[in-house]
């Protein structure tokens, strides 16, 4: 019962997005639904006590005029311009880790262009465990399910493309232009707005899985960052003050996502290359590459390969080929 | 495969020229050589099989991962002629060896470990891809190849392990 309620509400809700500022009747919903006028204006009242700012004119029935920034299902679906991604969405309040539970999904079967998404993480990682500071609210965290049929040394570039794809998708939606840090961290005037955990899951020659996780500060205000990374990161706010409906931004990002992965699979990396390096805030300067051994490269980034290698010409004249490192600029 | 007096040839010429890398793909067999401060290393393997049917056709030559510069060594195997009860676990991609999940954390595997063909044994890493490797067979393993952090490059082995 509780299931079937809440579903009527989000179907409501999918109807009144899809015709947002115009109105769509009483009787309307009631036929397409299959329920009495009476438990339509009982879920309408719902949604207006979450946020949502619905007129209700007699005999035109009701207009949505303004909506909260709120994840759901309903709401990231609702103008969705995607043929495969976000077919399946998982909408959780609170998780530890969206990307925790697609690998338990994808272990499962779920379908190419799942997407788990959630309001918060308790225990958002990054890169060998790191800490990922994802509050309540306030940001985008999505970890995608991919099932590229490549080989294993063509996946790698699969998280430059994510990088290329969130830029243009924070561009379409804000205006706003982010450089790329190789090989996938998304900066603003230096600082880390979006960070990127590429997993994959593999059988002996097969790719099972690839699962992009995203993490981009969106609406987070500056004083809730922890001292320690206020000099480093930043958020949507802080840059141009202003609130996003996160759930637009996960349609940005999921269209832009899926356009560039399409062409990446039937093109190859060189027509994403272009735009990676037209993105790119470190070619042609001079740049630092740590590797996880401790061996350091100094020199002049001169560019990436057709697989998205960093080819730094180092002080001593050689041109190294960087697959995995740590750059500072 | 080339014969061994066709190899020697190679390495020969390639010693008196000035190509410092030379990788050679054949019909399921590579030969992969570097020069690293006068010291040639030749490294011989089985080409990884090719992905299943909806894969796209084989990458050209161009798209194969180069060889790093600073790793390998001196280190030379002949690739069929193993030790059947011994399996190699080999790196499937150029990247960085990870044995444990964080860098405070236990390894995933240990020389003794009994491993299952997916218990995951390390992780490879490139271009921020985490890539977990798993054992493929049942056995124990008997020993870590790679160290921690360092550079791993296609095809090379990471871990012996006794099947059962």
């Amino acid at each position: 019962m509780g299931e079937h309620v809440a579903r009527t509400k989000d179907q409501i809700l999918t109807m009144l997005l899809k015709n947002m500022n115009a109105f769509v009747s009483g009787q309307a919903i009631c036929d397409r639904l299959g329920c009495s006028r009476t438990a339509v204006w009982k879920h309408i009242q719902e949604l207006q006590k979450e946020g949502y700012i619905i007129e209700s004119v007699p005999r035109r029935g009701y207009r949505l005029v303004q909506r909260p920034d709120r994840l759901s299902e309903a709401e990231i679906k609702a103008g969705l311009k995607c043929q495969v991604f976000g077919r399946t969405i998982i909408y959780k309040e609170s998780v530890v880790s969206t990307q925790k539970i697609a690998h338990f999904l994808a272990e499962d079967g779920a379908e190419e262009g799942t997407l788990v998404v959630s309001d918060e993480q308790t225990g958002g990682r990054g890169r060998l465990g790191r800490i990922w500071h994802s509050p309540k609210g306030s940001g985008i965290w999505m970890s995608l399910i991919l099932r590229p049929a490549l080989p294993f040394h063509r996946t790698p570039p699969l998280t430059l493309m994510a990088a290329v794809a969130v830029v243009r998708a924070i561009h379409a939606a804000t205006g706003l232009r982010c450089a790329i840090k190789w090989p996938n961290d998304v900066l603003y005037e230096g600082k880390k707005l979006v960070g990127i955990l590429t997993e994959m899951q593999a059988e002996e020659n097969r790719v099972r899985a690839v699962i992009i996780g995203i993490g981009m500060n969106v609406n987070t205000p500056s004083d809730a960052f922890p001292e320690e990374l206020k000099e480093t990161a930043t958020s949507l706010k802080i840059i141009t003050g202003k609130a996003y409906a996160r759930a637009e931004l996960i349609q940005a990002i999921l269209f832009e996502l899926e356009s560039l992965y399409h062409l990446y699979l039937t093109e190859g990396f060189r027509a994403i290359k272009l735009m990676w390096e037209s993105y790119s805030t470190s070619l042609g300067k001079r740049i630092r590459a740590r590797t996880a051994h401790g061996d350091v490269v100094t020199g002049v980034a001169k560019g990436i390969t057709d697989d998205g290698v960093l080819l730094v010409e180092g002080d001593d004249g050689r041109v190294h080929p960087i697959y995995s490192a740590d750059i500072d600029l | 495969m080339l014969k061994i007096q066709e190899i020697r040839e190679l390495i020969k010429l390639i010693d008196g020229s000035s190509i410092d890398e030379f990788e050679y793909e054949f019909d399921g067999s590579k030969i992969v050589m570097k020069k690293n401060a006068g010291a040639t290393a030749v490294v011989a393997q089985p080409a990884a099989a090719p992905a299943p049917s909806p894969a796209p056709a084989p990458a050209p030559a161009s798209a194969q991962p180069l060889p790093a510069s600073d790793a390998g060594g001196e280190k030379s195997e002949a690739a069929p002629a193993e030790d059947e009860k011994l399996h190699k676990i080999v790196s499937p991609m150029v990247g960085t060896f990870y044995r444990a999940p964080s860098p405070d954390a236990e390894p995933f595997v240990k020389v003794g470990s009994k491993v299952d063909k997916d218990t995951v044994v390390c992780i490879v890493e490139a271009m921020k891809l985490f890539n977990e490797i798993e054992a493929d067979v049942k056995g124990e393993i008997v020993e870590v190849l790679a160290e921690n952090g360092q550079l791993v490059e296609y095809g090379q082995p990471l871990f012996l392990v006794k099947t059962e």
